[in-house]
């Protein structure tokens, strides 16, 4: 397998951006909704990928093949942040995602000293993305019930979160 | 404690000296996300612009005076389906069930005031024993502890997440 780095998205990725975005198994299992033209992508890179304190293509060899972002908490919850990512489905099954997840959170808590906790959720029948939170280190809280509203349906989610203070995971 | 006695009603001005009894008390606002309020035109100013305008945060009532509040606050957007919970109860009235009586009126009150909402969720410290008896006395699960989940008080705290969904009503 070639090098896995981590990069912020510029608009000229649009095209790679694109590929994994509007895969049907990655919009079955993620948030992220099929774009319809490349102009609604563009306009989502403006307005969500461009200003996001922190959205990061997932490149393989510099090549953006998926994403992972965090988005930091405010006010009482300020000290937490929630992490999502997403993976091109043609490289599933080699351990991308769960080195792209260990490279975040090993700079994660310098580059946002602020922050202690980084939780992330995963839908109960997600199996890839729990293995790939539990390598990353972090560990199971609980099912919350109806948590989250998935394709326009409420769903329980499993929370996992890493803590600044948990045992580091080598990011080989 | 005779439940016929504990009402729910949006807070009034005239409440001000009953709030600022309780209000003013270290024990009863420990663990909420608000500070001890100890002037009467801090009280009214509270109550003014706090209290009274939110949609849902009654004042807990015994014989029609004030003795608590519940607050109920579903999230923006896609978060609209769950609401956060959260109350208090004077010290003076502890250990007679006014919570619990309190509460299962206001989490029946809560699914017909939001409709789309779904899930009812409040987070309780660990210390906090009290409140986990009360939330388990009416009804909610405890799902997980959420480890360095918040502020309060000035501290991270680890919290235990309880939630109430409407198809628990049924039950």
């Amino acid at each position: 397998m070639g090098e896995i780095t981590l990069r912020p998205y510029e608009v000229s990725d649009i095209d790679e951006f694109l590929e994994w975005a509007n895969d049907e198994e990655v919009n079955r299992l993620s948030r992220l909704e099929h774009f319809n033209s490349k102009e609604d992508a563009l306009c989502y890179f403006k307005e969500v990928v461009i200003p996001h304190p922190c959205y990061r293509a997932i490149c393989l060899d510099g090549r953006p093949i998926g994403f992972i972002a965090f988005e930091p908490g405010s006010g009482t919850a300020r000290c937490r942040g929630y992490m999502g990512y997403a993976l091109g489905t043609k490289y599933w099954g080699q351990g991308i995602t769960t080195k792209a997840v260990k490279t975040l959170t090993s700079t994660l808590f310098k580059e946002f000293p602020g922050i202690e906790r980084v939780e992330a959720t995963a839908g109960l029948d997600n199996k890839a993305s729990i293995r790939v939170l539990e390598k990353a280190g972090f560990q199971k809280e609980g099912i919350l019930r109806k948590w989250m509203v998935f394709k326009g349906i409420t769903t329980d989610v499993l929370m996992f979160a890493l803590l600044s203070t948990d045992p580091p995971v080598s990011t080989s | 404690m005779d439940p016929s006695r504990i009402s729910l009603r949006r807070f009034q001005l005239s409440d001000v000296d009953d709030f600022l009894k309780w209000a003013s008390d270290d024990k009863v606002t420990r663990y909420l996300r608000w500070n001890t309020i100890t002037s009467p035109e801090d009280a009214l100013t509270y109550l003014e612009k706090i209290a009274i305008p939110q949609t849902y945060r009654p004042s807990i009532c015994l014989d029609d005076r004030s003795i608590g509040y519940v607050s109920i606050k579903p999230g923006s957007g896609d978060d609209k389906c769950r609401a956060h919970l959260g109350y208090a109860v004077s010290a003076e009235y502890w250990g007679q069930g006014i919570a619990t009586i309190a509460l299962k009126m206001a989490v029946s009150d809560a699914f017909k005031e939001f409709p789309g909402l779904v899930r009812l969720e409040a987070l309780v410290e660990v210390e906090n024993m009290g409140s986990q008896k009360v939330m388990e006395k009416v009804g909610f699960l405890r799902e997980g502890l959420l480890r360095k989940y918040g502020f309060c008080k000035g501290e991270i705290r680890d919290m235990f997440i309880y939630s109430f969904l409407e198809t628990d009503l049924i039950k």
